[in-house]
């Protein structure tokens, strides 16, 4: 169990962290079930993989106008689906995240079966002169040091600005939404327009999470936006527990050190029945705690009484 | 439990063109006849032959997709409880299913075993986690959660146990009927008509059954049921029991009648369930089939004009472009009718 | 007179053990096995796990019997058929002292792992995916393939159809692939060389493998009744597209013309026989002659466990390529075996095969170059790590079984 292979884990970690903050805000902050969040995260990290390689434009000019992307895709997701119900939602979310990673595999446009790749040389340039600095102060050892400080810093910079959000009068009249929408609404707030914008924040979110993912993995296959990057999400949200950005953090390292940790489990069995297992525990773990402790680890039973 | 909006929000339900005439014709009627008006024009455009071919293959996925969600509306009709886990049961009934034949039992006895433990096995998950949280009243979000992990302690158990290489259910997935120009495979045609009768008794059942009406009544509202001396308990381990027995069907039908499967099958075709019971309005049995039949018309409808690749997403446009007309689903009330 | 022939002998003797070659210490190998566990892959993950077992025990087997130290063990993890999971499981892999990588199944994920982790630590890697886009990185002579590359089987497949139908020109092919890189690699390179013998391409007919019905796609697979069907599928779908085929009643077998991914000595079970009796097909050829494809067949069956599937015999020969090479490097790790690959599938060399396994291995140990031809082919890796030997076996089903026709060289 190297170090190679953890920091690995904590680039995934960090990943998952800032997808799950998108998460947060809408589930833990809004009272919105956005299943579709994988969706997002797609649109934002093949907007940017298309923008470098077919348009030629820089990776830096192209992040920013793939964060712009994916929000105008959360706001044309958002606008006709928040009015109905909210399990209705869910399921609209998750159609619409399916739709998504459908065109990408189909669409020639988006590379089709054969993904992107090449997207990713002015980050390598940056990453290798920022290893360059790090061995100056003693930590050059790992290649995938420079990718893990930029993901933890980014989450760092994004749960900052969740957290001066929620402190702000934007953020109070959001939880007043998530408690009770009647009320909200009574009191003159534009609850549709809130509800986009919290949608809005969490696709953008899920694009940065996108652009660490394609830096990490150095190529855009639909596959690695299916439901289940969403579901695992979840599992970090309930891990850290709900209206607790910081309890993000908390959450996606554990739940990503638990799972990638189960990799070692020495018993005897093949590779299989080991394969197999390890998803068991996982399931194990969510259903404990979902009945156990449903406010998470970071968060409070109190948040948890929702109508 | 409540009953009222149950999750996290309450969306609005005012469909957008608030015409007399809309509010009074049934939505069901509003389908059939775009659904036949439809039909007619493919007819019109690529002749008879290719429109009637594809109107049965959309109806056979109509068959698979219906009998599958008629569990998955039914528990979400009488326990509010979006079961993630469904797909999965669907998995493990067929699973045993498989295994008991592999110890020389015949087919049918096999799947009727395979029903049975399944249906046992919902049972003993209500008692063991369901009934716990709705005493706890817990949120949607929970529920969501503990069906996902059920998912996958299901799939994966299946998979510790059987491996993930494909396995058969052995029977002949060739054989068809053929009438004129058109044809339709015996095992197919076996499923539509099974999923068909399988709704209809569900909907007769849920309507003139005292259990029926007493499923009816815990979904209504459970504390009323209660007190008017409904066991609410033993109502609720009835649906489960229903519920189990018709994933566990639903899979071996599929299974037999697709020709291979592996342990991911439930969980791949979960979606598409899902879909076809809130596109038909999720709580009522009828709706698993309008929804049904409206995914698999329109998946292959499409096949006429797109390439086969975007069969899926198709899907799932439809259901998205059906929830905007209708916000609650083709038979979705304000309050939900089994 | 007699103490000094003593003192001769002793000295003789003395000076010959001193000649001996010291004993090289055992190699201890440890063969990672890069498996599609779970996701929507996962059909494959058992066969290709007995396939490296296998192959792993038997050149266990015939080192001992060579007498060459080298013993291997094999270890394996779940790509989850996503990258990100791929490289987590490699790195797993590595860190438990795997010295070369059997898989992964798809090129998204053999690029994630070589360009996150073994091109760095020149690990050799050996994936089962033949995308073309897996040469546009450079990865330092870290990955080698053991399956013809789609171009080259994309003219092995113009040419079995050529064989039947006696000409291309103005012959009508009916494509049909299954959505994912593969298929649509094959299919591509195909459609251009069927063309550009001057035949015509019905279709592609594409079509999702999470399906629940095929009958749409079959229905355009044989319409106008083309003079061939081009099928490049998996045996798990070919199950239910291949029923619904037959079931249009007008789909002929015989007409049909299926790729390496649909090779296999007996048609499983779980696929109608009425789909694939008198199909033909291509796939990596090996001399004839040489009993490779009974001997692993043989080794398969006596391991029972799961059936033929997919491109396992290829993973087979990655296993044995691996050995042979740590077996030349006299050493496991990782960067002798990447630089030694060569060494065992040098083109001109002396061949060795399957049935002679425990020679080669001899050969390599006393530092010879060598040719090993494989079961699934020959290789003679190009400097980009693919086969160059473009040697195709053209198949026929016959009663379930495949029987091969002839042998051609795709390049000719």
């Amino acid at each position: 169990m190297s170090a190679d292979f953890w920091l690995g884990v904590g680039v995934t970690a960090g990943v998952y962290g800032i997808f799950v903050l998108g998460l947060q805000i809408n589930v833990g902050f809004t009272g919105l079930l956005n299943l579709g969040q994988a969706g997002f995260m797609g649109i934002g990290a093949y907007a940017m993989g298309m923008l470098v390689t077919n348009a030629g434009w820089s990776i830096w000019a192209a992040m920013p106008a793939a964060v712009l992307i994916a929000v105008a895709a959360g706001l044309l997701v958002g606008l006709p689906s928040l009015r109905l119900r909210s399990d209705y939602f869910a399921i609209a979310t998750i159609a619409f995240a399916e739709i998504v990673r459908d065109t990408f595999q189909n669409a020639a446009f988006a590379g089709g079966n054969q993904g992107i790749i090449g997207y990713d040389q002015e980050w390598r340039d940056t990453a290798s002169w920022l290893l360059r600095q790090l061995a100056h102060i003693g930590l050059g050892g790992d290649t995938q040091l420079p990718l893990f400080i930029v993901v933890w810093l980014c989450f760092g910079l994004c749960l900052a600005g969740l957290k001066f959000l929620q402190a702000s009068p934007w953020g109070r009249v959001l939880r007043a939404i998530r408690e009770d929408e009647d009320a909200a609404a009574a009191l003159g707030k534009n609850v549709l327009a809130y509800k986009l914008q919290s949608l809005a924040i969490a696709a953008a979110l899920a694009a940065v999470a996108g652009f660490f993912l394609a830096l990490n993995v150095t190529y855009l296959y639909p596959s690695e936006f299916d439901p289940t990057f969403t579901f695992l999400g979840y599992a970090v949200l309930v891990l850290g527990g709900f209206a607790s950005y910081g309890g993000v953090a908390i959450g996606s390292v554990l739940l990503w050190s638990v799972m990638e940790g189960l990799r070692f489990l020495h018993l005897p069995l093949s590779t299989g029945q080991l394969g197999s297992l390890r998803f068991v525990l996982i399931g194990l773990i969510l259903i404990l705690l979902s009945m156990l402790r449903p406010q998470g680890l970071l968060g409070r039973k109190a948040e948890m009484q929702l109508r | 439990m409540r009953r009222s909006d149950s999750s996290l929000g309450r969306g609005g339900d005012a469909p957008p063109f608030a015409s007399a005439l809309w509010r009074r014709t049934p939505p069901i009627a509003w389908l059939a006849i775009a659904l036949v008006l439809i039909g007619l024009m493919l007819t019109a455009v690529v002749g008879p032959t290719a429109a009637g071919q594809a109107t049965l293959n959309g109806l056979v996925g109509a068959g698979y997709f219906a009998l599958g969600a008629v569990g998955l509306t039914l528990v979400y009709g009488v326990l509010r409880l979006v079961n993630f886990a469904h797909g999965d049961m669907l998995t493990f009934g067929t699973y045993v299913t498989l295994g008991v034949t592999a110890l020389g039992v015949p087919f049918w006895p096999s799947a009727a075993v395979g029903m049975i433990v399944t249906a046992l096995l919902a049972i003993l998950l209500d008692r063991v986690i369901w009934e716990p949280m709705r005493r706890a009243r817990t949120s949607t979000l929970q529920l969501f959660l503990v069906a996902t992990g059920l998912a996958l302690v299901l799939r994966y158990s299946v998979q510790f146990f059987a491996g993930s290489q494909v396995r058969t259910v052995g029977l002949d997935t060739t054989s068809s009927l053929n009438f004129g120009p058109w044809h339709l495979g015996t095992l197919q045609l076996d499923v539509m008509l099974v999923g068909l009768a399988t709704i209809l008794l569900t909907g007769a059942g849920l309507r003139y059954t005292r259990l029926g009406k007493e499923m009816r009544a815990v979904a209504d509202n459970i504390a009323l049921a209660e007190v008017t001396g409904i066991d609410t308990r033993r109502t609720i381990r009835a649906t489960w029991l229903v519920a189990g027995g018709l994933a566990a069907l639903a899979g071996i039908l599929y299974a037999a009648s697709i020709g291979t499967i592996n342990p991911n099958f439930g969980f791949t075709i979960l979606l598409s369930l899902f879909a076809a019971a809130v596109l038909g309005g999720i709580g009522n049995a009828y709706g698993a089939l309008a929804g049904g039949v409206v995914i698999g018309l329109s998946q292959e409808w499409s096949t006429l004009f797109f390439n086969t690749r975007w069969k899926p997403a198709i899907g799932f446009a439809i259901l998205i472009l059906t929830l905007l007309l209708m916000p609650r689903g083709i038979f979705g009330r304000k309050k939900a009718r089994l | 007179m007699i103490r000094s022939t003593l003192v001769g002998v002793a000295l003789v003797a003395s000076l010959s053990i001193a000649s001996i070659p010291a004993r090289a210490d055992p190699v201890n190998l440890t063969i990672g096995k890069l498996l599609e566990v779970t996701g929507p892959l996962s059909d494959t993950g058992p066969s290709q796990d007995k396939a490296v077992k296998i192959a792993v025990e038997y050149a266990n087997e015939q080192a001992t019997k060579a007498g060459v130290a080298i013993q291997a063990k094999d270890i394996g993890a779940d790509v989850q058929g996503d990258p990100q999971a791929a490289l987590s499981a490699a790195r797993s892999l590595i860190d438990q002292g795997a010295s070369c990588l059997i898989g992964p199944a798809i090129t998204p994920e053999s690029i994630a792992i070589a360009n996150g982790v073994t091109i760095q630590k020149r690990v050799t890697i050996w994936p089962v995916g033949t995308s073309m886009r897996l040469r546009t990185i450079k990865d330092e002579g870290t990955i080698f393939r053991t399956v013809p590359p789609d171009s080259l089987q994309a003219l092995a497949l113009v040419d079995a159809a050529i064989d039947k139908l006696g000409t291309a020109e103005g012959k009508v092919a009916s494509v049909v692939y299954r959505n994912e890189p593969y298929g649509e690699g094959l299919a591509r390179d195909f459609s251009a060389a069927w063309q550009a013998k001057g035949g015509k391409i019905q279709g592609p007919v594409v079509f999702d493998p999470a399906q629940a019905t095929f009958d749409s796609e079959a229905g355009q697979t044989v319409a106008n009744n083309p003079d061939a069907y081009i099928i490049i599928d998996y045996p798990d779908t070919y199950a239910k597209l291949g029923a619904a085929l037959v079931r249009t009643g007008k789909f002929d077998p015989t007409k049909a013309f299926v790729a390496d991914a649909l090779a296999f000595s007996t048609v499983p079970n779980n696929i109608p026989p009425q789909a694939i009796e008198g199909a033909r097909g291509t796939r990596g050829g090996t001399p004839t002659g040489t009993d490779a494809y009974k001997i692993f067949d043989d080794l398969w069956q006596k391991a029972g466990g799961v059936e033929h599937y997919s491109l396992d015999a290829n993973s087979f020969d990655s296993a044995t390529l691996c050995f042979l090479a740590a077996a030349a490097a006299k050493s496991s790790d990782p960067g002798a075996i990447t630089d030694h690959v060569r060494a065992v599938t040098t083109p001109g060399a002396q061949k060795y095969y399957l049935s002679n396994l425990a020679d080669a291995l001899k050969a390599v140990d006393s530092g010879q170059k060598i040719d090993y031809v494989g079961v699934a082919g020959a290789f003679e890796f190009a400097a980009n790590g693919d086969p160059t030997v473009s040697l195709f076996d053209i198949f026929e089903y016959q009663q379930g079984k495949l029987v091969v026709l002839k042998q051609i060289d795709a390049s000719k």
